[in-house]
């Protein structure tokens, strides 16, 4: 089981807002929405379009590729051409700094 | 770890460091200065490029990697990894590069007296550089890309071999590149066949473990009229190294070229694998065994471009995929308007081992002649579950079966390998890594 990362400060992202952050190999799309912080794989499980750089809205990122749509709370695809989840890690907040642990 | 603690990072100043360190004559070091500033210039490929849309480049970090310019100590040419393919096989020659420094090279002395040049490109360039120069770069295009330029421009651990007029080297050749935690492999091959010469090169490289170490090579293969080069070469470095490569063959007149390409190694992969057929007559047939597993990502750019009429081409690479990992394929075959009677095929076959594994398989063809016969195909599929059986039924264990069916895939392929050592060698470096799978 891998451990937490501290990957940002809570004062560098805005609410609502993202960033791309590297935590170990991978790169992660953090999100902070409604006070609280999500991270899923910056992967698209459709043709591994960069999430982080789409269309944030409330818990919903766009592909910029293609257009599907992902939740941010859980990696779920919400919509074609996406239909497998991505990867959800988990995220936990300490004073005024965020940590990720990856889930595999 | 070596100490030019002064410069690090491929910088400007590194790299006059490293020009400083070279002991060679203008016209290269003006050759290294010109594809210096190409590179200065290039921006590092983006997604958005066609050759790089399917490969995400994004953790790898070109500051963390510098220029070889220290030497090695002799502490470090104790562990050098074994070589795969040269078991029971008796050697013309062979160098031995590690980190990009040489370490060793040796010919037999009944093909030196032939005329025959074999040996360290850094060390021969001096003493035979008419020679060299008239063919280093003829090939590869330094200009191709923002890595092609970083080699072009800094190429080191390197090998050259060159082949008279008429004279049959009946023993292969072999060259082994190592690399080590942090290591830097900018190595350049360089292979010229004169007319109606014959040789075999047997290349791998190797890794001792999985720390991220770094790759930039490039490799040319030029085989004159009516002459014949079967080169091999097997990328086996540990699963941490980025390799990037800019391979090229031109085969004149009559020519033939066999080329096999064996990927087990590397953490991502990005090659460039081309043969130009530039005279009549000319032939080549390319073999490519893949095998990953883990996140691995390995892509391939490969190009058969007919410049002349009456050759034949015939591509064949086959791909085994574990895990999560990736393997992408991008085949063209290219006819110009001359390249009447041409004669091309390409298929990629890729077997999917696990449920997570993706292979992208994209062929491609551009033709401007009208009398032509160019073929192509792709499969990918995943074992079958009836072969799997039908195996256990008879007393083998499901892995011995899903080995079983793995070798019987790759069995084509390796049908085309004329070379024995070769085929043994990928055969059980593959068995080996075949692990079961529900």
């Amino acid at each position: 089981m891998s451990d937490f990362v501290r990957v940002a400060s809570v004062a560098e992202i805005p609410d609502p807002g993202k960033e791309l952050v590297e935590v170990e190999d991978r790169l992660v799309a953090l999100f902070h929405v409604g006070g609280k912080f999500y991270a899923i794989d910056d992967v698209c499980t459709h043709d591994g379009g960069p999430l982080a750089e789409g269309e944030l809205d409330g818990f919903t990122v766009a592909c910029p590729r293609h257009g599907a749509k992902f939740d941010i709370r859980d990696g779920r695809a919400l919509t074609m051409p996406a239909t497998q989840p991505t990867v959800a890690h988990e995220v936990k907040v300490e004073g005024d700094e965020i940590f990720v642990r990856l889930k595999q | 770890m070596p100490a030019t603690a002064a410069v690090s990072g491929f910088s400007a100043a590194s790299f006059d460091a490293f020009l400083q360190s070279r002991n060679e004559p203008d016209w290269l070091i003006e050759q290294r200065r010109a594809a210096w500033k190409q590179f200065e210039s290039l921006p590092m490929p983006n997604r958005g490029d066609e050759e790089w849309m399917r490969t995400d480049l994004r953790m790898f970090h070109l500051d963390r990697f510098q220029v070889p310019t220290a030497s090695l100590a002799t502490s470090d040419t104790a562990a050098l990894p074994d070589a795969l393919l040269t078991h029971g096989v008796d050697l013309a020659g062979s160098t031995v590069a590690l980190d990009g420094r040489p370490v060793s090279a040796q010919l037999d002395s009944k093909w030196a007296q032939r005329g025959v040049l074999f040996g360290s490109l850094d060390a021969l360039v001096s003493e035979h550089g008419d020679l060299i120069r008239k063919h280093l770069f003829r090939a590869m295009n330094p200009h191709f890309d923002k890595f092609a330029a970083l080699h072009a421009a800094c190429w080191t651990g390197s090998t050259v071999l060159y082949v008279p007029r008429g004279v049959v080297v009946d023993q292969p050749f072999h060259t082994l590149s190592a690399l080590g935690a942090r290591g830097v492999d900018l190595g350049h091959i360089l292979v010229v066949i004169e007319e109606g010469a014959e040789a075999t090169v047997l290349s791998e490289t190797a890794g001792s473990n999985n720390e991220p170490a770094m790759h930039c090579g490039g490799i040319e293969l030029l085989v004159g009229p009516g002459a014949n080069l079967r080169y091999v070469n097997l990328q086996n470095w540990g699963h941490g190294v980025w390799h990037f490569a800019h391979q090229k063959g031109l085969v004149d007149r009559d020519g033939s070229l066999q080329w096999t390409i064996g990927a087990l190694g590397a953490r991502l992969a990005k090659v460039n694998q081309h043969v130009a057929l530039i005279g009549a007559g000319a032939q080549t047939q390319v073999n490519g065994v893949m095998f990953t597993e883990g996140h691995q990502h390995l892509a391939y750019n490969t190009l058969q471009h007919h410049e002349a009429p009456h050759c034949k081409s015939d591509l064949l690479y086959k791909g085994g995929l574990q895990d999560q990992s990736r393997l992408v394929w991008r085949g063209m075959i290219k006819v110009d308007p001359i390249a009447q009677q041409t004669n091309g095929y390409q298929r990629n076959d890729n077997l999917m081992l696990s449920e997570e594994a993706r292979a992208d398989s994209i062929p491609g063809l551009e033709i401007q002649a009208d009398d032509v016969r160019c073929t192509h195909g792709a499969t990918t599929g995943r074992v079958d579950d009836e072969q799997i059986f039908y195996c256990q039924a008879r007393g083998l264990t499901r892995k011995e079966a899903i080995r079983t069916v793995v070798t019987g895939f790759f069995q084509q392929v390796f049908d085309r390998i004329t070379i024995d050592s070769v085929r043994d060698a990928l055969g059980s470096a593959i068995g080996r890594r075949v692990r079961e799978f529900s």
